[in-house]
């Protein structure tokens, strides 16, 4: 099929295919997944990733009923697409397609607009928070998975896949015949997320349940309990810039509460600020 | 077939809240005011000429608060430089032409209100068709914004400028009468503006207002027969979570009643206009509350 070529800015053109290029990426196989959760401490480890905010996960969902039931899971990432949206729309060249398949950040540009988590479709972005441990460590910046590009350049494979107990996870060289990817993708359906969108992603998923894969039905078909914990996580971040309206609370009083926050943020922010600035320039 | 049931996931954030949504508001109180405010120079509808300089002052002011809010807003404020830099300047990100119309509208303002201070006529309307091309751009940006993202079905429309543009007039408009309502009682009486001029601005925003309804009445068409995601958008996030802020803030109070009380007898008296002014400037606000976090809103689940 032919593709239609979406490059714009700092995004080099796709390289599904192309003879001579290569394009890493990785093959997911749900049918070995366990839902041991390791590629997500493996990747917690790998970059000291702060509390809150993920590079990788792990979805989970339960099927059927009893007895005729089965728990599914759906370890989810940046996808690393071709033709990636955040890329094209951030502002000041901070993140950029690389030539062998890697979206990548630079934490030197990065002014924290946060444009690229509002275009990325895959929630595959975070905003670092500004507290960390490390004094030198990067805050207030967008960060993502970078497919262990540190590793790769070394001829290892990314840490969640070197973590993950089943080979679930499997990287390689998608334009080399010889991979394990290539081979699986040339001998297994595969499916990506969201395809519609035209992003081409370089991960993909081999038996994936659509159940747990669509957008729609994950917002529907949720437990009681992670509405919960998801309203509980919001009022958690109440007074923080990002506004966000508590499900079910969707009143008068919520958006006043919302508007009351962001006043309240505008003393905390100025002494970040502040606190920026003598780093910067009185250490 | 049974449903399956997601027992575990991580949540993300809405990445851009209430700060956002109060910067769209004011900057489309300001492409709004301004418009107004070129009638008597740019569109030479002479009896619009005193109201220019207030609309154009209030304008400059509402913009001058629009870079505090953004760059207050970035991770790294300290590095809000680097949006203007050439050798950061990144020419396909919708946020890049923002920056720079960010930059020369107010510019553009101010000369504009230079001329018309000095009575200088042809300078005052070449200025001023320039500028407003720059108000319009500034508001059109806003919109495309967050049009230009596919994965936010609610944004990705190609209506979205032209109902930031709509918006735009109308709060515009709205505060531009709040605003002149507490010029007249604070200057002295031959300085103030005369009412019939505020009851007439009063019947464009009674226009914008149909239009509004228009283009929303072709949002809510596009999306219940959309796919999923939008019918899922609007039943679920506008009609569910964001309730207040669609259908009550904006749609009930924000558009039917204001408009109800423009056609009635109301639309000649001072009452009735601060009123539906209020309403339409609250109204305007909760719907850049719904634009800008109702479309993210969904996805914070996947």
């Amino acid at each position: 099929m032919r593709e239609a070529r979406r490059s714009y800015g700092l995004q080099t053109p796709g390289t599904r295919g192309m003879p001579g290029a290569k394009r890493y990426g990785m093959v997911i196989d749900l049918r070995k997944c366990i839902g041991c959760n390791s590629c997500m401490v493996a990747c917690k480890a790998e970059f000291g990733v702060p509390m809150g905010v993920w590079r990788t996960w792990v979805k989970a969902a339960d099927k059927g009923t009893y007895p005729n039931t089965k728990r599914i899971f759906m370890p989810r990432m940046c996808n690393h697409c071709d033709y990636p949206v955040c890329v094209r729309n951030c502002p000041t060249q901070a993140t950029y397609k690389h030539k062998d398949g890697f979206v990548l950040q630079r934490y030197n540009r990065c002014i924290g607009c946060r444009t690229c988590m509002v275009a990325c479709p895959y929630n595959a972005r975070h905003l670092i928070p500004a507290k960390r441990t490390g004094k030198n460590l990067p805050t207030q910046v967008v960060d993502k998975c970078t497919l262990c590009v540190h590793r790769v350049k070394k001829g290892l494979v990314p840490a969640c896949v070197q973590a993950c107990v089943g080979g679930a996870r499997i990287f390689g060289d998608l334009n080399d015949p010889n991979s394990e990817v290539a081979q699986l993708a040339a001998r297994e359906t595969l499916m990506v997320l969201k395809p519609e969108l035209g992003t081409s992603p370089s991960v993909s998923y081999i038996g994936g349940d659509w159940e747990i894969m669509d957008e729609p039905h994950s917002y529907t078909n949720r437990t009681a309990r992670l509405r919960e914990e998801f309203n509980t996580f919001k009022r958690n971040h109440d007074g923080d810039a990002f506004g966000d309206i508590v499900e079910g609370e969707s009143t008068m009083a919520e958006v006043g509460k919302n508007f009351v926050g962001f006043l309240r943020s505008i003393p905390h922010k100025a002494k970040e600020v502040f606190d920026a600035y003598v780093n910067l320039y009185l250490r | 077939m049974d449903e399956s049931v997601i027992i575990s996931n991580v949540f993300h954030h809405v990445a851009w809240g209430t700060t956002i949504a109060v910067y769209f508001w004011l900057v489309g109180a300001s492409a709004g005011s301004f418009v107004v405010s070129s009638f008597g120079w740019v569109f030479g509808i002479k009896r619009y000429k005193p109201l220019a300089l207030s609309a154009s002052v209030t304008a400059i002011i509402l913009l001058l608060l629009v870079p505090i809010l953004l760059i207050w807003d970035l991770g790294k404020p300290l590095r809000f430089i680097y949006l203007i830099l050439p050798s950061y300047w990144h020419a396909t990100g919708p946020m890049s032409w923002g920056t720079v119309l960010i930059m020369t509208y107010p510019i553009a303002m101010i000369v504009y209100s230079y001329f018309v201070i000095k009575n200088n006529e042809l300078w005052a309307k070449i200025i001023g068709i320039l500028s407003i091309v720059l108000a319009l751009s500034t508001h059109w940006y806003t919109g495309v914004v967050m049009e230009l993202n596919p994965g936010r079905f609610l944004n990705h429309t190609a209506l979205a400028p032209l109902l930031f543009l709509t918006g735009a007039f109308i709060s515009g408009i709205g505060l531009l009468v709040l605003i002149l309502w507490v010029r007249n009682m604070i200057v002295s009486a031959a300085r103030r503006i005369e009412w019939s001029l505020i009851y007439e601005m009063a019947q464009y925003m009674m226009y914008g207002l149909v239009f509004d309804a228009f283009l929303l009445f072709l949002e809510f068409m596009q999306s219940i027969y959309g796919s999923q995601n939008e019918v899922m958008g609007h039943e679920e996030v506008l009609l569910g979570v964001f309730r207040f802020p669609y259908l009550w803030m904006e749609i009930v109070f924000g558009l039917i009643v204001p408009f109800v009380i423009l056609v009635s007898p109301l639309k000649r008296t001072r009452f009735g206009v601060i009123v539906a002014s209020i309403l339409v400037a609250v109204g305007v606000y909760g719907m850049r509350i719904w634009w800008v976090m109702g479309g993210q809103y969904l996805q914070t689940f996947y």
